[in-house]
């Protein structure tokens, strides 16, 4: 395993006035390392777009991540795609990214516009060997893969943004190259650079977009180990063997729970220092353990991060909150959503007595819920997760 | 003079932000910033009688709206004022 990762992150814009999307993005995992990544457009909008689009990223993702040549897809697409009645075709464009063994890349592109690849901030375009299947002309290429490169693969209701209204002729490639060159260094996920990409689509097309508008980012870099102790141990005999493990991992230490951090401090015999800011209200301050990288209380602070990870996997329009406010939860959920590419989850199962209080929302199943809904969420953001119970 | 107030989970719940809150507020409508240390901690194990708040080691139990006369009954004489 070589120490790059993949932060795969899409999403779509539907046409102004319909209800479903036309575009289609899957995403199958083989493995760890390898991933195959399909974008496609579907003929026209609405009910009939979107299943040719879901059909075709279907069956080519399947078909690709099974190791099937290429011209099987396009020919296996063309014979099963139904035929639209209007037009007398069955069409969809697509893009397909496979990330192989997370070493190399290989890109199939069929009329969507050219993927974009930014390597060290500028854009890089790169060799492609164009095929003829079926009269189709397809292009593809194989690339290997350098740490912080990344891969945009569009629809083309990006590039059209804004014709005829805000811009002439829309918002061109090249364009969008200079859009994304500037925002390279700030470090945002593939989900928040696709986010950032759309919402400068929707607003070019004063928020009535012509066309379905789908983009997908998919971002390198190198794995990112983070670990949580969230929780006693069950039997406080187990202290010691929990936070040896817990401490002993590479990457950053969060520990979240008062009691929790009680025994961490004890443990490393430090002391732990409460803060006494609310900087957001609804969750409570922070705390500093000399050699924690972050210390919180337990059940409300994780809550609020399990708030904003659903969101994440939504809409993200929580972003504007957690992405800059220094509370524990907007701290949590920074580090894991954006930090973290491997997170270690350390649950304790001691059960407070004091919270099973039925007055109280913070009782033990709850916090379990919350743990297995929480690594969930981030398991659905790409990360590898490993969750170990005391 | 040292008060700590728990801002462990359940105490949270039961309002220790306002008790903060106030207490912060009185401190400095009293002019007492350096007679009066205010300090923050875990869980104190004693979650049934929350919000749970220490006067140097003396346990009290307050709740937002008893703040005031807990600060007018047994801080403000304890310094003799």
């Amino acid at each position: 395993m070589n120490k790059l990762c993949a932060d795969i992150g899409y999403r779509s814009l539907i046409k102004y006035g319909e209800q479903l999307c036309g575009d289609h993005v899957d995403v199958i995992g083989q493995g760890e390392d390898t991933s195959t990544i399909v974008l496609a457009d579907g003929l026209g909008s609405g009910v009939k777009a979107s299943i040719l689009s879901t059909l075709t990223s279907r069956i080519i993702s399947t078909m690709v991540a099974e190791g099937l040549p290429i011209e099987d897809c396009v020919e296996t697409i063309a014979a099963t795609l139904p035929v639209c009645s209007e037009r007398q075709v069955a069409y969809s464009t697509f893009t397909i990214i496979r990330l192989i063994d997370n070493r190399e890349a290989e890109i199939i592109e069929y009329d969507n516009p050219a993927v974009i690849l930014l390597r060290d901030g500028k854009n890089c375009e790169f060799p492609k060997t164009a095929l003829s299947i079926g009269g189709k002309t397809i292009y593809k290429s194989r690339i290997p893969l350098r740490e912080n490169d990344i891969f945009v693969a569009m629809s083309d209701g990006c590039i059209h943004a804004g014709v005829g209204m805000e811009l002439n002729f829309g918002w061109e490639r090249g364009d969008i190259i200079e859009f994304l060159e500037t925002l390279y260094d700030v470090g945002f996920t593939a989900k928040t650079l696709t986010t950032i990409l759309l919402d400068e689509c929707y607003k070019l097309y004063g928020g009535q977009p012509g066309d379905d508008t789908t983009a997908c980012v998919v971002r390198i870099r190198r794995r990112e180990p983070m670990n949580l102790l969230f929780g006693p141990p069950a039997n406080r005999d187990d202290c010691n063997k929990m936070l040896s493990l817990f401490f002993s991992k590479e990457g950053k230490h969060i520990i979240c729970g008062g009691t929790t951090s009680s025994i961490a401090a004890e443990y490393l015999h430090k002391r732990v220092v409460p803060k006494l800011d609310y900087l957001d209200p609804e969750v409570p301050p922070i705390a500093e353990i000399e050699g924690v990288d972050l210390v919180t209380e337990g059940v409300i602070t994780i809550n609020k991060v399990l708030s904003y990870a659903k969101d994440y996997l939504e809409d993200n329009e929580s972003y504007t909150q957690w992405s800059y406010k220094k509370d524990g939860a907007s701290q949590i959920a920074r580090l894991l959503f954006e930090e973290a590419t491997d997170i270690n989850f350390y649950v304790g199962r001691a059960i407070n007595p004091a919270h099973q209080n039925p007055s109280l929302p913070i009782n033990f199943s709850i916090k379990m819920q919350l743990v297995s809904e929480l690594s969930d969420c981030l398991r659905r953001m790409g990360k590898r997760i490993k969750v170990s119970y005391f | 003079m040292k008060i700590t107030v728990c801002i462990g989970s359940s105490c949270h719940l039961k309002g220790s932000r306002q008790v903060v809150e106030q207490l912060q507020a009185l401190v400095a409508e009293h002019g007492l910033k350096n007679e009066i240390e205010l300090a923050g901690t875990f869980c104190m194990g004693n979650c049934q009688n929350g919000v749970c708040v220490t006067l140097d080691d003396r346990p009290f139990s307050l709740s937002p709206e008893s703040t005031r006369p807990f600060f007018e009954n047994n801080v403000l004489p304890a310094l003799g004022k």
